[in-house]
């Protein structure tokens, strides 16, 4: 029977209400018998955490296996005693008593040339820099003592944005206190879980930090190959097609480096520039070793490779090599840069750039803009210069990885010379500090993917090394690697 | 207060007074449709019931994610606020309540809808398939045919 409208003869009285009850259709009391049941076992429960809730097996372990495990375990030695860890400590035992500029002089009393730190444009030891920040020491003290978002923001911090903005040509900057968590913050900003990255698979450790801290799929590509990228974004369309509400939702991205440190190579960008806009992922650039050593004017890979500004996501670079201070910047369109004023970790959770380091940057800054790529030329003809005498003479005792104008080179014993180990590259780092040349064995963290199958020697030119400079390296490669072809 | 749960949609719901404002909007919808003048009272019972059921699916069951950006790496885009809640733990004191409060609101309206057969087909269908079975734990981050996943 149905009662819609307000009916005369059906009445709501209170008491008839409860008469209805002995009236009811039997299946209704059993159902709501059920449904009172159920609240009665629902209380008698006891809350619980799904075993599968974080995707993970899940299984928990009883106590008697718990204690078990507990009984079985040995602590392993805080410190190994591995021999091979030997010449690391050695080396820190160095005590450099200069500055690290392009030459350092040791407590020993040595001076050595210095062709293993990224000094690139020469601008440690550099007077105007040095002033600039010991004026800004005078008037902040020395660190800011707080996050940008807890009383940590100062007019240098805002000025050096504002200054980075307007030398890439972009919107906005945002400054980091530190190089190394400029991008390993910078992405997990932006690409988070069910999101997909393709990133270069010899990127930097921090880049592989950010997008372990991203929890996307990672997807690695081929050093510098296109092809290889493109064949994999196409293998991504077409799961996309047949998924496509899960496509919606994906976001995509491409991770790379201007300058590859650990290659010494150049990636190709405006190839990726086309990539991005046929498969629409976004384009991330890591640019901390191509900040002034790239580009006419010393503006990076977007100025060397021809491409807009504007076609690229983000640009991260940190400003401890060619600047010569500490930090970092991730500089774009203020809509996508701004977002990480609160999602950056490690611009709201980190203490702020100390005010003179930032001041100092200004003034690295300002120097590049006014110099207008003198240094960065002069850099890259020195580092072809150099490019092209390894090559030339010593062909078939050391083998080189880097394109010919790049500042960073990795130099490798040839085979015809002896075996390129790590003992034996260190041995001649050692060698050539007593021939009064600092050279420096790449090193990598054991998780680091990038690192090559292969140990080197990193090599990072200074814009200012001299001829003769230059002549004592490779007499020295020479003479090395001749005495041990020899034995 | 200061916590260090990534997403506030873990934790808000154990607010002091949040059941109270629950219920306190039941009865506010309730009023509202026993105000309309030409439904009789039977109709306005099932009315409020369906209501609630309806809203309360879309608002726990449907939508995903949360309206402001979590810390927690987008771990909650794909999950409902069910899901959310206490985060992921099953039969706590909240999800009980929330399990509790539409079956009473269907007790009282079939009280007051003198048992009829269609008020009582309609309520319980909607009962057990939009208030009952979505907030089992068998059917915790389950999602049928694929629907509402992405």
């Amino acid at each position: 029977m149905l009662i819609f409208v307000a009916d005369a003869d059906v009445s709501w009285e209170f008491s008839d209400l409860i008469e209805a009850i002995y009236s009811a259709p039997t299946y209704h009391l059993v159902f709501e018998g059920c449904l009172i049941l159920f609240i009665v076992g629902l209380l008698f429960q006891h809350s619980f955490l799904p075993s599968k809730r974080r995707g993970g097996s899940g299984d928990r372990l009883s106590k008697a296996e718990e204690d078990q495990l507990i009984a079985e375990w040995q602590p392993e030695p805080l410190v190994s005693g591995d021999p091979a860890d030997e010449a690391l400590l050695a080396s820190y035992q160095r005590c450099a008593t200069s500055q690290v500029g392009r030459s350092v002089t040791y407590s020993d009393g040595r001076t050595l040339v210095n062709f293993a730190t990224g000094n690139f444009l020469d601008f440690i030891g550099e007077a105007r820099i040095r002033d600039r920040a010991l004026a800004s020491l005078r008037h902040y003290g020395v660190g800011s003592c707080g996050p940008r978002g807890f009383y940590g923001t100062m007019d240098v911090h805002l000025h050096l944005e504002e200054q980075l903005a307007k030398f890439y040509g972009c919107e906005e900057a945002v400054l980091y206190s530190y190089g190394f968590s400029t991008i390993a913050s910078a992405i997990p900003s932006y690409a988070k879980r069910h999101d997909i990255i393709f990133a270069d698979e010899r990127c930097c450790f921090a880049i592989q930090q950010g997008l372990e801290a991203s929890r996307s799929k990672i997807i690695r590509f081929r050093h510098n190959d296109t092809a290889h990228l493109e064949e994999l974004l196409q293998r991504q369309a077409e799961h996309d097609r047949r998924n496509p509400k899960k496509a919606r939702v994906t976001r995509k991205f491409i991770v790379v480096e201007g300058l590859y440190v650990n290659c010494g190579d150049i990636c190709p960008l405006g190839e990726l520039v086309k990539l991005k806009y046929k498969y629409k992922v976004r384009l991330f650039v890591e640019e901390s070793a191509s900040l002034g050593t790239l580009g006419a004017t010393g503006r990076g890979i977007c100025e060397e490779a021809g491409v807009s500004v504007q076609d690229v996501d983000l640009i991260a670079a940190g400003i401890e090599n060619a600047l010569a201070t500490q930090g970092g910047f991730v500089v774009g369109t203020k809509y996508v840069v701004d977002h990480q004023r609160l999602s950056g970790l490690g611009y709201c959770f980190s203490a702020s750039l100390p005010p003179m380091l930032a001041a100092a940057a200004s003034e690295a800054l300002t120097m590049v803009d006014e110099m207008r790529g003198e240094r960065t030329a002069r850099l890259k003809s020195v580092s072809d210069r150099l490019h092209q005498r390894l090559l030339a003479e010593l062909d078939n005792l050391w083998s080189v990885e880097g394109a010919p104008m790049s500042p960073i080179k990795h130099l490798r014993l040839h085979r015809c010379t002896g075996e390129n180990s790590l003992p034996a590259l260190e041995a001649a780092c050692a060698a050539a500090a007593d021939a009064g040349l600092l050279l420096t064995v790449a090193r990598y963290v054991a998780q680091d993917l990038g690192q090559p199958a292969q140990p080197s020697i990193r090599l990072s030119v200074n814009c200012n090394h001299s001829d003769s400079e230059i002549g004592s390296l490779l007499d020295f490669l020479k003479s090395y690697a001749t005495g041990l072809a020899k034995k | 207060t200061a916590h260090s749960d990534p997403n506030p949609n873990h934790v808000y719901f154990n607010s002091r007074g949040i059941w109270a404002t629950y219920v306190i909007f039941i009865f506010i919808t309730h009023f509202i449709v026993l105000s309309i003048p030409f439904i009789s009272m039977a109709l306005a019972w099932t009315l409020t019931c369906q209501i609630h059921n309806v809203i309360t699916y879309f608002w726990l069951h449907w939508e995903k994610g949360a309206p402001f950006e979590p810390l927690d790496q987008g771990e909650s885009r794909t999950l409902t606020h069910w899901e959310q809640l206490d985060d992921g733990v099953q039969f706590t004191a909240n999800k009980k309540f929330l399990l509790v409060v539409p079956i009473v609101i269907f007790l009282l309206t079939t009280f007051y809808t003198r048992y009829d057969q269609i008020h009582f087909l309609v309520n319980a269908l909607s009962l057990v398939l939009l208030a009952i079975v979505p907030k089992l734990p068998q059917l915790y981050r389950v999602r049928i045919f694929g629907i509402n996943k992405w």
